[in-house]
């Protein structure tokens, strides 16, 4: 199963909680890709904690392989390479958690027809090889979010299954821009119709997460007053009527993942034990992520019975 | 004469296997094997089918004019061809072995092409060739801008799964893996041995052998495809035993969202090494009989046909264990 993540704008983090459910699906027993086609700015490295693992790779990554510059793109494996020491201790039983790279100071480029068979015979390799593969696509209607339209188009993925999330945060802008980046008249839908896909079974492939969403019943807003209280709840009433106009509304919805303080500040891996021992993370943080990372593959969560 | 005999004696051969399941959802038979493998119009693809089947491309050759790789950096340029062909066992695994052979010297300048095309599969040296040097550079793998026989394994097996027969829905999960293999000659006439047989990283094995002097290369990329396979085989059957959990598991701290299933049951995951892969196991079908004693001594340390049966006889157990109906069982086998 491929799944492509895609944000219309920076700062959603997008990249941060993919690499959360990579993550929490490698320790249910997946073997898991995550490749990095953020283009320009990829931030994977610091996510997974392998900074000495990226030295090397700066001419191997899928950049320099979709513009054929090496036959096989840098591949880290992130239970051994990884500097977290938490990581290091690959839990029993769980999958095999590799990190596609992208390269440093590889910024967009134009499709070729060269560039997108290579990138229909690395998607095709890692299916062989994986049972999800997680595709981190730069933000926006971008030449990575194109890429992988017309590579899905393509003949030879005809039986590969994939999916896409669509994260944004949630305010009046974001939540417009989500909806823009799929519905819109250059968007997602547009832009795989044209390449070939259908449009009814992409849509029902697309589904949204909500990242970095305010709760007010949570602790971290406790302490706030009455009156803050009750302007949290509007808002968010307002909120929810506005994703549901822009066709984003709850049905479509695949998760929410709640503002979480250590999310904020560091791009990181939650582990059990930044909930139970450390506590610096919140547990419905873990919990949230560990529940889209299951809806992932779970049908009834996107349109089949 | 061949051209083996024309050449200069080689003193050093090298190649590299890819082995990878074919991705098609069916075993291919031996016309669609033999379409597949169809690489030049000029030559016929070898399919036989005792004692299993299996078809074998024509060699294609691909010119190079590069340094050799050499542990000591001791920088020797070659020029030359280099053999590669395909092969496809039982329609299911798919092979690519590109190889070449060296002499221990060559001119110091390069020749006209048609002074190389008359010699496939062999690279010549400027000068006298390092041969420790660059049979240890040539195991660890060539830097850039260096001759790396994997790269063009690689660059036909790519060739190869883009074809329009393979419907890229391949029956499970695995990994293809690379064998690098190097050969210096025996000494005094001694028979053939492996020095060495190494894992290097996850999916990397290198092999050093010596081989008569005379030996024909491709008996040599031959042993080793047979070796590739079986190592394949065995490395992708461990994958397939590793993935399945027996029993209850290991408690977690906080219960998971959800029922724990998503995971495949022990029958659905072992099915496809029945319906695929069991079957495939059949050392030395095709290795010259000078070369089959080296069959011998892997048998024996680390006895690769023992640590087979024993994982045939650990999926047939696991099954039978699981056609008993979960009434008179005492104890779940799986979760």
């Amino acid at each position: 199963m491929l799944v492509f993540a895609a944000s219309d704008k920076g700062g959603t983090g997008r990249s941060v909680t993919s690499a959360n459910l990579a993550y929490q699906r490698a320790l249910t027993g997946d073997h898991v890709a995550y490749v990095d086609f953020d283009f320009g700015s990829p931030t994977a490295a610091a996510v997974f904690d392998v900074p000495g693992a990226m030295r090397g790779t700066e001419e191997r990554g899928l950049h320099s392989y979709l513009e054929g510059e090496v036959t096989e793109p840098a591949r880290i494996d992130v239970w051994r390479q990884t500097e977290h020491p938490l990581l290091r201790a690959r839990p029993n039983q769980s999958g095999r958690l590799v990190l596609f790279p992208g390269d440093v100071g590889g910024g967009e480029f134009a499709t070729d027809e060269d560039a997108l068979e290579r990138c229909v015979d690395l998607l095709l390799q890692l299916n062989g090889e994986f049972d999800l593969i997680v595709v981190d696509l730069s933000a926006g209607r971008s030449y990575a979010v194109d890429l992988v339209l017309a590579a899905t188009a393509h003949p030879r993925m005809r039986y590969v299954p994939f999916r896409w999330l669509v994260f944004h945060r949630w305010t009046r802008q974001h939540v417009i821009a989500a909806s823009g980046l799929v519905h819109k008249e250059n968007g997602i839908l547009k832009g795989g119709v044209d390449r070939g896909h259908d449009e009814e079974t992409l849509q029902g492939a697309i589904r949204f997460v909500r990242a970095a969403v305010p709760d007010p019943e949570s602790p971290l807003w406790l302490h706030g007053s009455p009156a803050q209280a009750a302007w949290m709840q509007a808002c968010d009433e307002a909120l929810r009527r506005l994703a549901a106009e822009h066709r984003i509304g709850d049905s479509v919805v695949l998760g929410i993942v709640p503002l979480e303080p250590i999310l904020q500040w560091r791009e990181q891996l939650i582990t059990e034990e930044d909930v139970l021992s450390t506590q610096i993370a919140n547990k419905e943080t873990l919990e949230a992520l560990e529940e889209i990372a299951r809806r992932l593959t779970d049908d009834s969560h996107w349109g089949r019975p | 004469m061949g051209p083996e005999e024309t050449a200069a004696r080689a003193v050093l051969a090298c190649g590299e296997v890819r082995t990878c399941l074919l991705p098609a959802g069916q075993a291919l038979d031996s016309r669609a094997a033999a379409q597949l493998l169809r690489l030049r119009a000029d030559e016929r693809v070898l399919v036989s089918e005792r004692p299993n089947l299996y078809g074998r491309s024509p060699d294609t050759l691909t010119g190079v004019d590069c340094p050799l790789p050499s542990s000591n950096g001791a920088r020797v340029r070659a020029v030359g061809t280099v053999a590669a062909r395909a092969a496809l066992t039982e329609g299911r695994v798919l092979q690519t072995s590109a190889y070449f052979r060296v002499p221990a010297t060559g001119p110091d300048h390069r020749r006209p092409w048609g002074h190389y095309l008359v010699r496939p599969g062999v690279v010549e040296p400027f000068g006298k060739l390092p041969r420790e040097a660059v049979a240890q550079g040539l195991l660890d793998g060539g830097g850039l801008g260096e001759l790396d026989v994997g790269l063009i394994a690689g660059g036909l097996l790519t060739r190869l799964l883009r074809h329009p027969l393979l419907d890229q829905r391949p029956p499970l999960r695995s990994r293809p893996t690379r064998l690098r293999w190097v050969a210096l000659p025996t000494q005094h006439g001694d028979g053939p041995s492996i020095e060495r047989f190494t894992v290097a990283e996850d999916e990397l094995r290198t092999v050093r052998l010596r081989v008569p002097e005379g030996t024909r290369s491709a008996e040599i990329a031959g042993l080793c495809d047979d070796l590739a396979l079986h190592d394949w085989l065995l490395t992708t059957v461990v994958h397939i035993l590793d993935g399945i959990r027996l029993g209850p598991g290991t408690p977690r701290a906080r219960p998971l969202p959800g029922p724990a299933e998503g995971r495949p049951t022990v029958v659905q995951a072992l099915r496809p090494a029945v319906d695929h892969l069991l079957h495939l196991w059949m050392p030395r079908a095709r290795v010259s009989r000078e070369l089959a004693p080296l069959w011998t001594a892997l048998e024996e340390q680390p006895g690769f046909t023992r640590q087979w049966q024993a994982l045939v006889q650990r999926i047939r157990d696991q099954l039978t264990l699981h056609a008993i109906p979960p009434a008179s069982r005492e104890v779940e086998p799986s979760p």
